[in-house]
């Protein structure tokens, strides 16, 4: 089990929070932490997102990747898994 | 620059949908959906009526498939929005580029749990590639234009538009011409062929897979041309099934848990995988950690998320296939591994020579198929029969072949076969179906029917769920649990009812002539044939098997 941060941004578009949460969990990954916010000037959303999930994380960047209001996906935290922390 | 012309929000749909070239919507009018049934009335884009809104979802993707057209359906709210779901979701698994459009309650009453509200919105998100709700009359163009190049855009899909009532009502001032589409989101690196030559010039024991991303991307021509030059032996999925030619003498068959023997195992003991437009479906790996053991991948796909998703690739090549496959269209020196596989392809050929009078599905398959005219586009079902059809059935185009691959939907074969007459009113269409599945959306006789089809419906019957009790009986100690169907209506009678033409047969010495009579008829016909209930498929990869594991018989 390996613990993640996302740094996704996004065009600030209809439901594309909801998009992001359903794809994570579809694709295997639990979300532990989240942190959201826009920019009203640019319409340019930050979405924090930590996950963890056995598998991979670039799985998930990929589909994220390929939801049509994401600019941009990266991982800006590998945390190791510590049981009970 | 053209003027502003007025529209209501319905007539501003059927105006765009005519400007990206619709002609044919199928759908199911309702409550929240009558001002676009109303705009319907004036506008020149033909409806079909279904008698279901799956029908519709079905027949959107039939029409699709058949063709290289979007495949435009459209629903009222709640339950009529539920309905399109398992077509929607049947398109995503499939990437078939639909647009379908809901009626929605109306703004204010949105969120109350009004009468025909659902949240088809929140519903779309798991089974569609994209989706838009309109609440503003003035995105109402822009958000279909997106719809529009979302669907084809990339690995296409099922776009979803969800339009309240009062947006489809509302009026405005617009010109069409000065709206634009949506710029291609899909942006993939440049392409290296550098490592992938390298490990074809090494293979010695090489393998093409080809999927169905070959057909969605036009690239026949192009894999055929890869086929020639490099001579390498060629296996399909079942979706991919009529890209490669059937007279190349490398094609092994389909692979996978119901492939040839041959393609299975060639795959097996290949040292490198050519995957084109594929996507290591469990039904095609078996056991994956067994699957093609010492093989490389070099891996063609215009989707960056499948590489590597369940089979790592060695080389990763994205983009147009068009484009990137005669990159790699190199002669090869692998005679000797063409002569074995072209071997094991004689040697594990179908026989026909099935014992006794009764009736046997693949041999009736097969001279259908050998006898049906040029272009027939097939549809199917879901089960023994669509497995039969896949092994025993040759295609020249991945378009002459449409089948639910990745969703397995019983239903679908009917009303695609709708979909598929419709957008090639001058071919042969045929409707392979099992007495299971036809009944899924046996309402669907009623829009052949309607708009005398001739579609030709083959309804296999064996009385069963004929895969599920096949399954019941290899792997779960015969327990035949919920798979008689021994109380089907009368077929023929029910047939007739529609004014559909129908004829039972249940002797191999009737075959001959019914295919000739169906295939001659003018108009819609049904030809039941009464097959053993305890027929099976074969080969069949167990569960969480290698694919040299198959089972032949019991």
């Amino acid at each position: 089990m390996n613990n993640y941060q996302l740094t996704i941004t996004v065009d600030d578009k209809q439901v594309v929070l909801e998009r992001i949460l359903q794809v994570t969990r579809y694709r295997g990954f639990l979300i532990n932490g989240i942190n959201a916010v826009v920019n009203t000037g640019t319409n340019i959303g930050t979405i924090e997102l930590m996950v963890y999930s056995e598998r991979p994380i670039e799985l998930l960047i990929d589909q994220i990747n390929k939801l049509i209001d994401i600019k941009d996906v990266c991982v800006t935290k590998n945390i190791p898994y510590t049981p009970n922390a | 620059m053209a003027s502003d012309q007025k529209h209501t929000g319905g007539s501003l749909l059927f105006a765009v949908l005519q400007e990206h070239g619709v002609k044919h919507v199928f759908g199911y009018p309702g409550g929240a959906i009558m001002p676009i049934y109303d705009a319907l009335y004036d506008s020149d884009v033909e409806h079909y009526l279904c008698r279901h809104e799956q029908g519709a979802a079905f027949a959107a993707v039939g029409y699709a498939r058949a063709s290289d057209k979007v495949g435009v359906c459209m629903a009222t709210s709640g339950p009529g929005a539920t309905n399109l779901i398992t077509g929607l979701a049947d398109a995503l698994a499939d990437s078939i580029p639909i647009v379908a459009i809901t009626g929605q309650v109306p703004t204010a009453a949105m969120g109350s749990d009004a009468f025909q509200e659902i949240d088809v919105f929140g519903l779309s998100l798991a089974c569609t590639k994209h989706s838009f709700q309109v609440t503003d009359i003035n995105d109402l163009a822009g958000v279909l234009h997106q719809a529009f190049a979302i669907a084809l855009e990339g690995r296409q899909g099922p776009v979803l538009v969800d339009i309240p009532k009062d947006i489809q009502m509302a009026e405005i001032n617009c010109s069409l011409d000065d709206l634009s589409q949506l710029p291609n989101k899909v942006k993939l690196p440049p392409v290296d062929v550098t490592q992938a030559i390298s490990l074809l010039s090494q293979a010695k024991k090489p393998i093409l897979y080809v999927g169905g991303g070959v057909g969605m991307a036009n690239a026949i021509d192009e894999l055929r041309e890869f086929c020639d030059k490099t001579g390498m032996p060629c296996v399909s999925t079942l979706k991919g099934l009529g890209a490669i030619s059937p007279e190349n003498e490398n094609y092994l068959g389909m692979l996978g848990m119901h492939g040839t023997k041959a393609s299975n195992l060639a795959v097996q003991e290949s040292d490198l995988l050519v995957v084109v437009g594929a996507r290591f479906d469990d039904r095609v790996t078996g056991k994956l950690d067994e699957f093609a053991p010492n093989a490389k991948v070099i891996h063609f796909d215009i989707d960056t998320a499948e590489i590597n998703k369940r089979r790592k690739a060695d080389s990763a090549i994205l983009g147009d296939l068009k484009i990137n496959l005669p990159a790699l269209a190199i002669p090869l020196s692998i005679t000797e591994w063409q002569k074995q596989c072209q071997a094991n392809k004689a040697e594990f050929a179908w026989r026909y020579d099935h014992p006794g009078e009764n009736i046997y599905a693949p041999a009736v398959l097969k001279e259908i198929s050998d006898t049906m005219p040029k272009n027939t586009c097939v549809t199917t079902d879901v089960g023994q029969h669509q497995m039969w059809a896949a092994q025993h059935m040759l295609f020249n185009d991945p378009s002459d072949w449409l089948t639910s691959g990745g969703m397995g939907t019983m239903g679908f074969g009917l009303p695609a076969a709708i979909g598929a007459q419709v957008s090639r009113p001058t071919d042969c269409v045929i409707a392979v179906s099992g007495d299971g599945s036809f009944m899924m959306n046996v309402q669907e006789l009623a829009t052949i029917k309607r708009f005398q089809l001739p579609v030709k419906i083959l309804l296999i019957d064996n009385a069963k769920l004929g895969m599920v009790r096949q399954w019941q009986d290899l792997f779960f100690n015969g327990r035949l649990s919920e798979t008689d169907l021994s109380d089907n209506p009368d077929f023929i009678m029910l047939a007739n009812a529609f004014d559909i033409k129908a004829k039972e047969i249940s002797k191999k010495s009737e075959v001959t002539a019914a295919i000739a009579e169906m295939l001659d008829h003018d108009g819609p016909y049904l030809l039941k044939i009464k097959i053993d209930a305890e027929d099976n498929v074969w080969p069949l990869v167990p569960p969480n098997t290698a694919n040299d594991k198959m089972m032949e018989s019991i």
